[in-house]
């Protein structure tokens, strides 16, 4: 269930939350004239995070996590809905909102390569009215936090991926914003720096700075480990929100059977076998990977072995505990590592699904 | 955002645009000296068709018979033109590409503001490569010469002329941020200027490219700039081409700035505002 809203707050009270979605309705119309098709991305969003919080969207590829931080950083307008920062509606009064917003979203495209650090922080403090020894101190303050000093002045193309990261980091917080958007912040990187963004996220921006944060992932672990309070979304619609401790807690089964096949194998009957609550099927790599969520795993261990084995090789099998992803897999029906993107035809997929 | 910081966009953005473009040298080489390789052929072509540097059917037609510097004036001029073109109206194709596009809609600057930075780049580049043209032209023995009386009203004409001009291409940045295709349109536009615009030819030539081409600001700049600098008529042109160039900057810059607001909402509406 959707977390209560509570009532629109007027512009610039000082107890308004920090983000307010309510009933936010995204739709995209894809195709050619007569084949055209509407998509739903976002589907009556609603949820609100409090002044300070650590909140993650959660949901697998093409749930619409990025469809909405885009309409939340007013870079898409949606269809229905309101979106309210601090109080103030981020489209009446969006250029109020975009100064106290910071968008760092994935994939190393999105600076000058051909400028330096330095120069690409210089260009964007000017989009936010920053200048003279005010942009200076502000952005040696934060090439010095982040790791960036030695490298300030050489051209962005020598870095490496988890190098640009980091100035895209400094870009995001650079105008100090009350509010900043991470849209799948480590994805693509290697694991040392995707180690690093999510410690400076927590300890630095959250902790210190006392920044709210909204966080899009699709990584289990990451939003367990960062986030206050998790929002479910899938397929456009926001399903849960709770904190990571309570989804866990409020599970009514214990144990997930997760078994490896070679192939891929039917999984339809074991899907169905009796006390089985959820169940889902990865192929990946040549290897499908069926999970059931149940009371026990054992009632069902046997007869799932028999029944996969038909054809196929089983190459492993292991009880779990319930890990964030399962409570996700038992509330939406839906694995993470599913691709729930919308493929109407050839004219292409949903924008803002995780790239474009 | 207050005038000193709108200003702050533009220096920065033209100080941004400027370093990207001389990370590339050879392409400052290209532009300077492409538009030279370009009329000779054409300067070829009319020796062969006339037989010597001057025409008494071209004299007829423009009142000087030197096609050459007719030809070398309208280089010069329409590479404001077309530079403009794929300066100012691929700049957010560009940006798209880069992927910067998204940081810089949802920074609290208007849209617009940048723009008129690349402009601004894009005229300080093309104004250095025009000039080194001119350098180029007038110690050559083309027949064309610039003196400081020619001069002065040339730069009021042609900074009339790209006024206007570069209000259309705002308009054609917004568009291309709907069409995701640059190239074909570019030169489409190009060849639309070379036929009803008399950059190569006069349009006197065919009824209907006259008829059309009095509804392009280049060509009434190009016709007041050739009588200035090959005919020594500047006086009795150059204030009523001043006023219908005023008027149609007017309408291209509010035209451009309405059309480009407009197409910026729509991508953004229909969510293909940042794609490539």
């Amino acid at each position: 269930m959707t977390e209560p809203g509570s009532t629109l707050e007027p512009a610039g009270r000082e107890d308004a939350a920090a983000l307010e979605c309510r009933d936010v309705v995204k739709t995209f119309k894809r195709g050619r004239r007569l084949r055209r098709k509407t998509m739903k991305a976002v589907d009556g969003a609603s949820f609100s995070i409090r002044k300070g919080e650590l909140f993650g969207l959660l949901g697998p590829n093409g749930a619409g996590k990025t469809t909405l931080v885009r309409c939340i950083a007013t870079l898409l307008i949606p269809d229905a809905g309101s979106i309210r920062i601090l109080g103030r509606d981020v489209f009446k009064d969006s250029l109020w909102c975009r100064q106290r917003i910071g968008l760092l979203t994935s994939g190393e495209r999105t600076l000058y390569w051909k400028l330096s650090a330095r120069a690409n922080l210089n260009f964007f403090a000017a989009l936010y009215g920053l200048s003279g020894k005010e942009r200076d101190k502000r952005i040696d303050y934060l090439v010095e936090l982040l790791g960036l000093k030695e490298v300030e002045n050489e051209r962005l193309e020598r870095y490496s991926s988890g190098m640009k990261q980091k100035v895209s980091v400094a870009r995001a917080i650079l105008h100090d914003p009350d509010l900043i958007l991470l849209d799948e912040p480590s994805l693509g990187l290697d694991p040392q720096f995707a180690r690093f963004i999510r410690q400076f996220i927590r300890e630095e921006l959250n902790q210190r700075l006392g920044k709210t944060i909204l966080i899009t992932t699709h990584y289990m672990d990451e939003a367990d480990e960062l986030c206050n309070r998790i929002a479910f979304i899938s397929r456009g619609k926001i399903v849960d929100v709770k904190s990571p401790a309570a989804y866990k807690r409020d599970i009514p089964h214990t144990e997930v059977l997760e078994i490896r096949v070679q192939g891929q194998p039917d999984t339809r009957p074991v899907e169905t076998l009796p006390g089985v609550e959820r169940a889902s099927a990865e192929f990946k790599d040549g290897v499908t990977t069926v999970k059931l969520v149940l009371p026990r795993a054992e009632t069902a261990l046997a007869d799932a072995i028999e029944l996969l084995r038909t054809g196929s090789k089983i190459l492993g099998v292991d009880v779990k505990q319930p890990t964030l992803e399962d409570v996700f897999l038992y509330v939406t029906g839906t694995s993470l590592g599913a691709d729930t993107t919308e493929k109407p035809d050839e004219a292409g997929g949903r924008p803002g699904a995780d790239g474009h | 955002m207050g005038i000193d910081a709108t200003a702050g966009v533009i220096r920065a953005e033209v100080s941004k645009t400027l370093r990207i473009y001389f990370a590339y040298p050879v392409i400052v080489v290209f532009w300077a000296l492409f538009p030279m390789l370009w009329v000779v052929p054409f300067v070829f072509q009319g020796r062969a068709l006339v037989g010597s540097a001057s025409s008494a059917a071209f004299e007829q037609l423009t009142g000087s018979g030197n096609y050459l510097a007719f030809v070398l004036i309208g280089a010069m001029v329409s590479n404001f033109v077309f530079s403009g073109i794929w300066g100012v109206g691929n700049s957010l194709r560009e940006e798209t590409y880069w992927g910067t596009m998204e940081y810089i809609i949802v920074s609290p600057t208007n849209l617009l503001v940048v723009l008129v930075g690349k402009t601004l780049a894009e005229a300080l580049v093309t104004t250095g490569i025009v000039v080194l043209q001119a350098v180029i032209i007038s110690v050559l023995p083309f027949g064309i010469s610039f003196t400081v009386a020619k001069v002065l009203p040339v730069l009021l004409l042609v900074g009339l002329l790209m006024v206007g001009f570069y209000g259309f291409t705002i308009a054609f940045a917004g568009f291309t941020l709907l069409i995701k295709e640059v190239h074909g349109w570019t030169h489409t536009l190009e060849w639309v200027f070379f036929l009803f615009s008399p950059i190569r030819y006069p349009v006197q030539v065919n009824p209907v490219t006259q008829l059309v081409s009095r509804l392009i600001p280049l060509t009434w700049a190009l016709v007041a700039i050739r009588g200035i600098i090959l005919l020594n008529r500047n006086e009795v042109s150059l204030g009523r081409t001043v006023l219908i160039l005023l008027a149609m900057d007017a309408a291209l810059l509010v035209g451009g700035w309405l059309v480009f607001r407009w197409l910026e909402r729509k991508t953004r509406r229909d969510g293909t505002v940042a794609m490539h």
